[in-house]
């Protein structure tokens, strides 16, 4: 630790640190635009000029300057406050003028800072630098004019996303951030860029001249799209939904956010359900609450609890989910399913389906195997963290499965189960590298897990992370990567076929007479037996409501107050950011009430108590937001026979990453990036 | 008050407002819809207190803009009713809070059908 002294406040901040973060500890607050914290140090913007006693007599840019024992630093003497008002003056010579109409205004920097650093009027008489404008993609929209060249977009997208296509050419007033030769950011990160630039150079396309931050209700929430559970903000104006900003969390997502998740929020708007539908006489009618309820019921009568059914949706919150069980179990039916792709995921212990590890324990780990999985496709905030940790030191990462770029160097041992077998026996060099790691980890996606021998990959895993050393006491490298924001979270409630109860299979194709579908389209519709009368829940019209006999019109997850549980398994809770469209309702409350119809009652009126209810189901549900980490108590493998591995290749599990569920598929700007970054599957699709 | 017309002068006013009416009132004049204006027939040095009977239902803005100028001594005496403008309407009574008040077009007693804002969705229907 180094003594430093900031304004006469003495601080200890560990050596190696630069003066801006001496100057944070001692509460002293430092304008910058270059400096990010999880950024590579550019010390190009010059904002953060201090003075520093027994220097020589000139300011010093802070962030690039090392902290020295006895240091007595000034951040607020008359020499400092001229600096930065010249700096001020130099970055405003060729900013334009037109806050009015940019879309950063009233959350933009150069605003904030100008307005506490700069001076009051302006000296400068000569005409305007102007930049031509960059085509990035659908994403992000950009008005070069306004960059101030503080590279910090050039810094996330070489450092973080890992795709070093943004760069700088000329120099001095020339100076250009561009792709080189224009072409879409590939990123699945590029949505962060935006929120990094301190001007408005870079900003959202989608939302260009929609609204201004202070006319927006803003509401702390869960991401759903992808199964990390993102914190995110959700931003309101009325009845809906403008825009989804990441929150910070260090443990999830930092403080960065996928463009699904961010971009989709336009899909909130289209194809939605607000109304009750039943099919009359082959044909779906608008109807009402009464008579959805009167026509699910009249099938109902006379029908034996093993004859109903019920599958749990990618985008299901818990207290539906627990509320369609309990519903479930009044009927008398055992039969119920989440798993819509098929994975061969065992419910008996918490350990088989969860990201042990966790996502900020990745950081810790010395080597890494993936298998069947493509975490840029299926968790990009993953993916990122396996990055970050990859540049921090040497990190022997090996995959098996579909070559892929993942923005670092992964060592493909083959796309085979036969490989696996091959570590196991331990005639494949990398199970060395492994056994030699001290904190080893492996991530089986849910490519390696939906397939026929789905069952044995995954009890070959456990048992190569139990011969690998991954299942101590201390350190837990078993890990699922999920895609579904409900699955971990349905395991936890059992939401999987109880005691002679059926599975998916079983109930589709005319295993069940009446299969009520909550928000579960991500399956094969046709599949479902001719006579069978499907009840679909939901908020979007997609593959399940047009199978359906009874629409319900449920809620998004930025409409309902929901518990979401993510592939760490961590407890968190979305917040109602807007009320549902029309008809629709919170989901739990559908079923309570449908519940009520029947004379059944479920034993819970409100949010307390359903909540209540699922901490009784899963003690899990009681801790929210924090995860304690745990190591391996009982290495006793899945279910499955780790030897019957299938000689097939292992398949991409998502293969447009774009869209993926009901909202994404419903949002124009996904349905753009898809077209501009996933041009062969539209081709197909058409 | 034998100028001032029945239904003014009994349905107008409450008894109190009658009995004084009648002890100090003089019938100064009344407009189109039958309002009837008094004056304090007594000079008590300074100025004379105006007042109104309501045709009907007392409703302040039921005063057309030629008396109501008179009554709040604007003008010594009304504007005359002789010099109205081609352009100008009949002064109508605030209809607010009455079924005849406004109601935008996408209230549900006008038709419940508006235009297109921001802020709307798409709802599905089945087939799309």
């Amino acid at each position: 630790m180094v003594k430093v002294t900031v304004d006469g406040i003495e601080v200890e901040v560990p050596a190696g640190s630069n003066v801006l973060q001496a100057c944070e500890a001692a509460g002293k607050e430092i304008p910058r635009f270059c400096y990010h914290e999880r950024l590579s140090v550019a010390g190009n913007c010059r904002m953060c000029l201090v003075e520093i006693e027994k220097a020589p007599p000139k300011p010093f840019a802070s962030c690039a300057y090392p902290v020295n024992d006895g240091m007595v630093v000034h951040t607020d003497s008359p020499m400092v406050r001229k600096a930065r008002r010249g700096v001020m003056e130099f970055l405003l010579i060729n900013h334009p003028l037109d806050c009015p109409i940019c879309d950063q205004g009233g959350e933009c920097d150069l605003q904030d800072q100008a307005v506490a650093y700069g001076t009051d009027r302006s000296r400068y008489e000569e005409n305007k630098r102007a930049v031509k404008d960059k085509n990035l993609g659908p994403l992000v929209k950009t008005v070069m004019t306004r960059c101030i060249h503080c590279t910090r977009c050039i810094r996330f997208s070489t450092e973080v996303a890992g795709v070093p296509e943004l760069g700088a050419t000329a120099r001095g007033e020339s100076m250009e951030v561009g792709t080189y030769v224009e072409k879409a950011l590939t990123s699945e990160l590029s949505g962060n860029l935006i929120d990094i630039c301190p001007v408005g150079a870079l900003t959202s396309k989608p939302y260009a001249f929609v609204a201004r931050p202070w006319e927006l209700k803003k509401t702390d929430s869960v991401d759903v799209l992808d199964a990390v559970g993102a914190n995110i903000r959700v931003d309101a104006r009325g009845p809906e939904v403008l825009r989804i900003l990441p929150r910070l969390n260090e443990d999830v997502n930092e403080e960065w956010l996928a463009d699904k998740s961010r971009f989709s929020v336009d899909g909130l708007k289209r194809r939605r359900l607000d109304s009750c539908w039943v099919k009359r006489d082959g044909k779906l009618r608008k109807a009402s609450w009464q008579e959805a309820f009167e026509a699910i019921a009249a099938k109902l009568a006379g029908l034996s609890g093993d004859r109903v059914g019920a599958v749990a949706g990618n985008l299901a919150d818990a207290e539906s989910m627990v509320a369609l069980k309990d519903l479930m179990a009044a009927l008398g039916s055992a039969n119920l399913d989440c798993r819509q792709d098929g994975a061969a995921l065992d419910a008996s212990c918490r350990d088989f389906y969860n990201f042990n590890t966790s996502i900020a324990g990745i950081e810790e780990a010395d080597a890494l195997l993936i298998v069947g999985s493509n975490p840029r496709r299926e968790a990009p905030l993953i993916n990122a963290r396996i990055r970050k940790r990859v540049l921090a030191g040497p990190f022997p990462v090996a995959g098996i499965g579909p070559e892929a770029d993942l923005t670092y160097g992964v060592d493909w041992l083959g796309n085979a189960p036969a490989v696996l077998a091959s570590l196991l026996d331990g005639t494949h060099p990398f199970a060395a590298t492994l056994k030699a790691a001290n904190k080893p980890m492996i991530i089986v996606g849910q490519g390696a897990l939906a397939r026929p021998d789905g069952a044995a990959v995954l009890a070959a895993c456990w048992k190569l992370a139990a011969q690998t050393g991954m299942l101590g006491a201390e350190w837990h490298g078993f890990n699922v990567l999920h895609t579904a924001a409900s699955r971990v979270g349905a395991l936890d409630l059992g939401f999987v076929p109880g005691s002679k109860g059926k599975g998916l299979d079983a109930m589709l194709g005319g295993g069940v007479d009446l299969l009520w579908l909550l928000g579960a389209d991500e399956f094969d519709t046709a599949r479902i037996g001719a006579g069978t009368f499907v009840v679909y829940q939901g908020h979007h019209g997609d593959r399940g409501a047009a199978r359906a006999d009874v629409i319900l019109p449920g809620a998004a997850y930025t409409e309902k107050n929901g518990t979401y549980v993510n592939t760490e398994g961590r407890v968190q809770r979305g917040q109602l950011a807007v009320y549902p469209p029309g008809e629709a309702r919170e989901d739990w409350k559908i079923l309570r009430a449908f519940s009520g119809f029947i004379d059944k009652p479920l034993p819970y009126d409100n949010l307390t108590a359903i909540r209540a209810r699922l901490e009784q189901a899963n003690p899990v549900f009681a801790r929210t937001n924090v995860l304690p980490r745990f190591g391996c108590s009982d290495t006793a493998g899945p279910a499955g026979e780790p030897t019957a591995l299938s000689g097939a290749p292992f398949r991409p599990f998502i293969e447009n990453y774009y869209q993926t569920d009901p909202i994404s598929r419903a949002s124009p700007t996904m349905a753009e990036c898809t077209e501009t970054y996933m041009p062969t599957l539209r081709q197909a699709a058409e | 008050m034998d100028h001032a017309p029945r239904h003014a002068y009994i349905t107008g006013m409450n008894i109190g407002t009658r009995i004084s009416t009648w002890l100090h009132g003089r019938v100064v004049g009344r407009d189109a819809i039958g309002n009837v204006y008094y004056e304090d027939k007594h000079d008590h040095g300074g100025r004379r207190r105006r007042w109104v009977a309501y045709a009907g239902e007392p409703e302040a803005s039921k005063v057309p803009p030629e008396w109501h100028a008179w009554l709040h001594y604007t003008t010594d005496a009304p504007l005359p009713a002789q010099g109205r403008r081609p352009w100008q309407k009949p002064h109508l009574a605030n209809a607010t809070g009455t079924p005849a008040g406004y109601r935008p077009p996408g209230h549900d007693y006008s038709g419940g059908k508006r235009a297109a804002a921001t802020g709307d969705y798409e709802a599905w229907t089945p087939g799309t």
